[in-house]
């Protein structure tokens, strides 16, 4: 008769998600060195010379720290949000027919998938934090391992909030111009690279709200000792639950019609 | 069991299918024959939660898929019309993943992957990543899945197209070997030979419909009585069809090519009588074929079109 089948943990489950974006992303180094690249002269050329001008203006604050922080939550940000463009080319190649055939809940796949996306991010940019956190010069290891597990929560909620745009607009072309400016309204319209009392003033209530003005200000208090901690966490924490929460109540929407566009 | 109670699903404007009922009892091996476009891949996917009925309902060992799909999908494995995985990853990393998700035991799991790739000759194959790969070895590796994971319910959609025959006879062995081993199976197939060869129970599928659910036998013994006669002439002459009706025991005539086809009862008897009709108005016979009726015949009968 029919060999034992034996039942995952929910938690196995998670496992197996993020192992398969694991695997995929180990298949394509080639982006990791491009995004580090990228990154290093960001940080060497724009922030070292835009800092000299900010030095001469403003005496006292130090535009290099500011900013290099910003750039690695920056960074996860927009990597995070590639998760929905995946759920779109596993649409197209009917991978999401058999994720969905396979079994576990909706709410653990998103949840996985999430996590799935968060841990890439992570894994992207955890050098480019260690290498901040090196170069200005503030070296503990509860701070860098704080900034781990804020940028990581960061990237949980981005990729909740990718999929469920994913979900809800189940257009490739108009998903990427909503992508763009979800991404542009994130990390444009925050603390990430210039500080709150820069950005004009209607748009400051939103800054002060968005969570990666809180990842941000989260992991300069952790490695570089200002800003604050407990409301930001709290900003954090809700972000990422409201759009796990939403991504799988969409995802039904999938079972209902078919493919996406 | 499986049982379809009166299955609708409806895409933007289409039907694709149109109040299906129909029960599979446990282990057998049922066939969905049918043309492109009938809807057999449609009622599969339903039945395997990736799309939601638009109405009935489907039972899967009395879980409802609709309200109980969790349970369903632990009973399941699909191997998809146009196989499922990523470019990205080499077969066995597919196998691999996949008897994992399914729950296959962690100490049959590298067995069973090793038996099933040997089997279809990809141990090497299986190290190269499989957007690389020829249709037909993409085709064994969706296959492979299935194997692997031994599912309760093995759901096969079109399992040999792109295949040689020799791997299609290989699959059928496996797929055997399969219920042999408990599993019920749900094979749709557009290849008679196929639904022949297999089936314990086929059932028609034309425009989302079950036109006719029965054995292989019993499909074709509703065409009882009845033979057919193949006669192939120099060139085809249009009138010979009516001519030949007006015999009370030829129910069809009709031309395909050169080949004048007859379904008729008493064909023995009547194929003197019928070579010379046909040469009296002045058909150059070249061959003759007295042959029963296949599940091709019995198919042509219930949905009025040709498969292929
Ligand atoms: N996801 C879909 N969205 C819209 N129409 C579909 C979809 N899938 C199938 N169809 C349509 O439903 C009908 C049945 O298709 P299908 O189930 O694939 O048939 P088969 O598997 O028998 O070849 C076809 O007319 C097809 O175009
Ligand atoms: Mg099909």
């Amino acid at each position: 008769m029919k060999a034992q089948r034996h039942e995952l943990s929910p938690l196995s489950v998670i496992w197996l998600l993020v192992e398969r974006d694991l695997r995929t992303l180990v298949k394509s180094p080639w982006i990791l060195i491009n995004r580090t690249v990228f990154f290093v002269i960001q940080l060497f050329v724009f922030a070292v010379l835009v800092n000299k001008l900010v030095a001469s203006t403003i005496p006292g604050f130090n535009y290099f720290d500011f900013y290099s922080v910003g750039a690695v939550v920056s960074t996860i940000t927009s990597i995070a949000f590639i998760i929905g463009a995946d759920l779109f080319e596993e649409e197209e190649m009917g991978l999401l027919d058999y994720l969905l055939s396979l079994p576990f809940g909706h709410s653990l796949f998103v949840f996985g998938r999430a996590l799935g996306g968060a841990v890439r991010g992570l894994i992207y940019t955890a050098p480019m934090m260690l290498l901040v956190a090196f170069i200005d010069g503030y070296w503990s290891p509860a701070g860098i391992l704080g900034s781990y597990v804020v940028l990581f929560v960061l990237a949980t909620g981005i990729s909740g909030l990718s999929i469920t745009l994913a979900m809800v607009i189940r257009s490739e072309n108009r998903f990427d111009v909503v992508i763009a400016m979800a991404e542009l309204a994130t990390v444009r319209v925050s603390a990430a690279i210039y500080p709150l009392y820069y950005i004009p003033q209607a748009l400051q209530p939103i800054a002060a709200y968005s969570p990666v003005t809180s990842a941000s200000d989260l992991i300069r208090w952790a490695i570089l000792g200002n800003a604050s901690g407990v409301g930001n966490l709290v900003i954090l924490v809700l972000f990422v639950a409201i759009f796990f929460g939403l991504g799988s109540a969409f995802l039904f929407k999938r079972l209902e019609g078919g493919r996406f566009e | 069991m499986i049982e379809f109670k009166d299955v609708w699903k409806r895409f933007k404007g289409t039907d694709a299918v149109r109040g299906i009922t129909c029960t599979i009892e446990d282990q057998e091996i049922f066939g969905l024959l049918g043309p492109n476009g009938a809807g057999k891949s449609t009622l599969i996917m339903t039945m395997s939660t990736v799309y939601r009925a638009t109405s009935g309902e489907i039972l899967v060992d009395g879980h409802s898929v609709n309200t109980e799909p969790g349970k369903v999908k632990e009973l399941i494995g699909i191997s998809f019309q146009d196989p499922k995985y990523d470019r990205i990853l080499t077969a066995r990393e597919i196998l691999q993943w996949h008897a994992k998700v399914t729950g296959v035991e962690k100490g049959v799991r590298e067995k069973r992957i090793d038996d099933v790739l040997t089997k279809f000759g990809l141990t090497f194959e299986a190290r190269k990543r499989t957007w690389m790969l020829s249709g037909g070895t993409k085709k064994k590796i969706e296959n492979a899945k299935i194997f692997v994971q031994r599912p309760k319910v093995a759901v096969f959609d079109e399992p040999t197209a792109y295949l040689d025959v020799p791997s299609r006879l290989l699959v059928w062995d496996m797929i055997d070997e399969l219920r042999d081993e408990g599993s019920t199976v749900l094979l749709a197939t557009n290849m008679m030979d196929e639904a022949d060869r297999m089936s314990d129970r086929v059932g028609i599928v034309s425009k989302g419909e079950m036109v006719q659910v029965g054995t292989p036998d019993a499909l074709k013994g509703t065409l009882k009585g009845r033979d057919i006669i193949e006669m192939t002439l120099e060139k085809p002459i249009p009138e010979l069809p009516a001519e030949m009706k007006k015999i009370e025991d030829i129910q069809d005539a009709h031309f395909e090519g050169d080949t004048l086809v007859l379904l008729l009862s008493n064909g023995r008897e009547l194929l003197p009588h019928v070579i010379n009709i046909a040469t009296a108005k002045g058909a150059k016979v070249q061959s003759v074929n007295l042959k029963q009726p296949s599940l091709e015949d019995v198919f042509l009968h219930y949905t009025g079109m040709k498969l292929a």
